[in-house]
């Protein structure tokens, strides 16, 4: 049953690929990509119609975010962003493989230390609120999924270094596909609302609150959930390898 | 010349005095990087001069400017939660992995109880 689903979902997939996408991408040599990229940026006057951006006052300026790398990287480039996290999910899969593959199976034991043990038991909500923190306001300060979830990664490492009990378990698998399969969801919904995949589709808000920027916090969250249970599993794969 | 006393000066007065105090500590924890012989006592200088050093500074920028006093004295409890715990560490792996001592050391007080557990209290 389970094959047939997967079956259906790529097979409509492929078809709003093929049946959307190729018709409109043009012949080799005759693509004016100045026109189609990057010619309403750089014809975008700055003298007239120049409106001085006021935190919690101003509305719809690119996309609502108050951070611009990120208005780039989870709007205009979005996809490229799900390239970079299906990269990261090959190196954690590459890591994966090698560490049940190569053949000594011994497991890394590490001393016990009271200091460390009773610390990190204090530390560690701190820095995975830490961490949440950073990828819920990917959009409003610097930051974002991808150092949201490396800094939870770590936080399980201290728990790995502290306490030689502890395991990763197979949920932050689950966590990992749930999120990511939730980011190509996005990029569906977009195309069947906008006509464009992974296109920002919500609306976009006053720049500097919370609830701002359409789509880009619910990719980063998604991003960050994403990072952080990879990161923590190629952690706990290079631990038990 | 009339100073008359205000508690405006005072308190930007005892801020300033903080943070210098914090800069010198700072200072003090990069000379002892530099200058001292074996890794004991150079983490030694650099935990403890950087520790004091980040109190004494974020407790002058809060008293200068009240409305961060808050996080000033979060910013403090973590310092005073995290570093402490990391220069334990790194002595406790550098100990335990035999790391050279200078040749002015004359007394090792861990020397029976760490084979044990370091030096802890199961």
């Amino acid at each position: 049953m389970r094959r047939v689903w997967a079956i259906l979902v790529a097979g409509v997939f492929l078809y709003f690929l093929i049946a959307q996408f190729l018709p409109i991408i043009p012949d080799f040599g005759n693509a004016d990509m100045f026109l189609r990229v990057s010619f309403d940026i750089i014809s975008k006057s700055t003298t007239s119609n120049y409106n001085v951006v006021e935190f919690k006052k101003s509305k719809d300026l690119e996309d609502g975010s108050a951070n611009v790398v990120t208005s780039i990287v989870a709007n205009y480039r979005a996809f490229d962003t799900l390239g970079e996290v299906t990269v990261l999910f090959c190196a954690a899969i590459g890591v994966g493989i090698l560490a049940s593959v190569l053949k000594p199976k011994r497991k890394i034991e590490f001393e016990e230390h009271r200091v460390l043990r009773i610390s990190t038991g204090i530390i560690f909500p701190l820095i995975l609120l830490f961490g949440v923190y950073i990828f819920i306001h990917g959009h409003l300060s610097p930051g974002g999924g991808f150092p949201g979830g490396t800094t939870i990664a770590l936080g399980v490492l201290l728990l790995m270094l502290s306490n030689n009990e502890f395991k990763v378990t197979p949920v932050a698998k689950h966590i990992e596909q749930v999120a990511g399969a939730g980011y190509v969801v996005i990029g569906l919904m977009g195309l069947a609302i906008g006509g464009v995949f992974l296109m920002n589709f919500l609306p976009t808000g006053v720049v500097g609150n919370l609830f701002s920027g359409g789509v880009v916090p619910i990719v980063y969250i998604l991003i960050g959930f994403k990072v952080g249970a990879e990161l923590s599993s190629v952690v706990s794969d290079l631990r038990e390898g | 010349m009339n100073l008359e006393f205000s508690w405006q000066l005072l308190r930007e007065a005892i801020g300033y005095l903080l943070i210098g105090l914090g800069s010198f500590f700072y200072f003090l924890a990069g000379l002892g990087l530099l200058r001292m012989p074996d890794i004991y006592t150079k983490l030694q200088t650099s935990t403890k001069a950087t520790t004091l050093g980040t109190f004494s500074i974020a407790l002058g920028v809060g008293i200068l400017d009240f409305s961060f006093l808050g996080k000033a004295i979060l910013l403090i409890a973590f310092v005073a939660l995290t570093y402490p715990v990391a220069g334990s560490v790194m002595l406790r792996s550098a100990y335990k992995n035999k790391a050279p001592a200078c040749k002015e050391t004359t007394i090792d007080e861990c020397d029976g109880i760490a084979n044990d557990n370091g030096g802890d209290v199961r």
